[in-house]
C-alpha cells in the first residue's frame, strides 16, 4: 500500500487516480469475494456429498471441473441478463443499451481468469 | 494499513469531484447489477446443473447452457410480469 505514501506533493489529479483505482480495486475483490462463497457453497455441495478424512482425488478433481462450470455460467447469465436489461431499458425508453453493456465488464473474464 | 488515510480530497478540484462522482454512480450500478448475476446464477445453477448426477466436465453442455440462457430470460418474465400484476392491482 506504499503507493499512497507521502500525499505531501499530490495534486487533484493524484489524488483523483488514486482514489478511482481503489475504489475500483475493492469493486472488483467484492466481487470475487461474493463469486467465490458461491462457488465453495455449490461445489462443496456438488462434488462433497459425504465428508470423509480428507479430500479424495475424485473429489479435487470434480471441485475444479465444478469451479469452472460455474464461472462459465456466471459469464452466460452476466451476459444474457445485461443483454436482457438492455433491451428492456430501450423499450422503455430509458438509458441506452450500450451504456448498459459496458457495466458487464466487471464480470469475471474467460474461465479462470477472476483470481488473476 | 489504511490507504484511505492518506489520501487528502481536500486537495480535489471541483471538476475531479465531479468526475469522481461519476465514476462513483457508475461503479455502484455495476455492482448492483453484479449481485443480481450472483443471485440469478445461483437460482439458475440449482435448476439447470444441481441435483443433475455427477460434474464431469469444467464446461457447460449444450442442454446446460440452453437452460441457464433460458433461465435467465424466464426471471426476467417473471419480475416483468409480477410489476404489471401489481401496477394493474393499484387501479382497483
Amino acid at each position: 500500500m506504499s503507493m499512497f505514501g507521502s500525499s505531501s506533493n499530490k495534486s487533484s489529479e493524484d489524488v483523483k487516480t488514486a482514489l478511482v483505482r481503489q475504489l475500483q480495486q475493492e469493486a472488483a475483490m467484492t466481487n470475487a469475494r461474493a463469486l467465490i462463497g458461491k462457488i465453495n457453497e455449490h461445489c462443496f455441495d456438488a462434488c462433497v456429498p459425504a465428508p470423509g478424512s480428507s479430500l479424495s482425488s475424485k473429489e479435487s478433481g470434480c471441485l475444479s471441473s465444478c469451479m469452472e462450470k460455474y464461472i462459465a455460467m456466471w459469464n452466460i447469465t452476466s451476459r444474457t441478463y445485461v443483454a436482457r436489461v438492455g433491451q428492456e431499458s430501450k423499450r422503455m425508453g430509458g438509458q441506452d443499451a450500450s451504456a448498459i453493456a459496458s457495466m458487464a465488464t466487471g464480470a469475471p473474464e474467460g474461465g479462470s481468469g477472476v483470481m488473476g | 494499513m489504511d490507504p484511505q488515510t492518506q489520501v487528502d480530497i481536500s486537495k480535489l478540484s471541483d471538476a475531479d469531484k465531479k468526475e469522481l462522482n461519476q465514476v462513483l454512480t457508475n461503479e455502484a450500478q455495476k455492482s448492483t447489477i453484479q449481485q443480481t448475476v450472483h443471485h440469478l446464477n445461483d437460482v439458475c445453477w440449482k435448476k439447470c446443473v444441481a441435483g443433475k448426477g455427477k460434474i464431469t466436465a469444467g464446461s457447460l453442455d449444450r442442454t446446460e447452457e440452453a437452460c441457464a440462457q433460458n433461465c435467465v430470460e424466464r426471471w426476467m418474465d417473471t419480475n416483468l410480469s409480477i410489476l404489471k400484476n401489481l401496477d394493474s392491482m393499484r387501479g382497483h
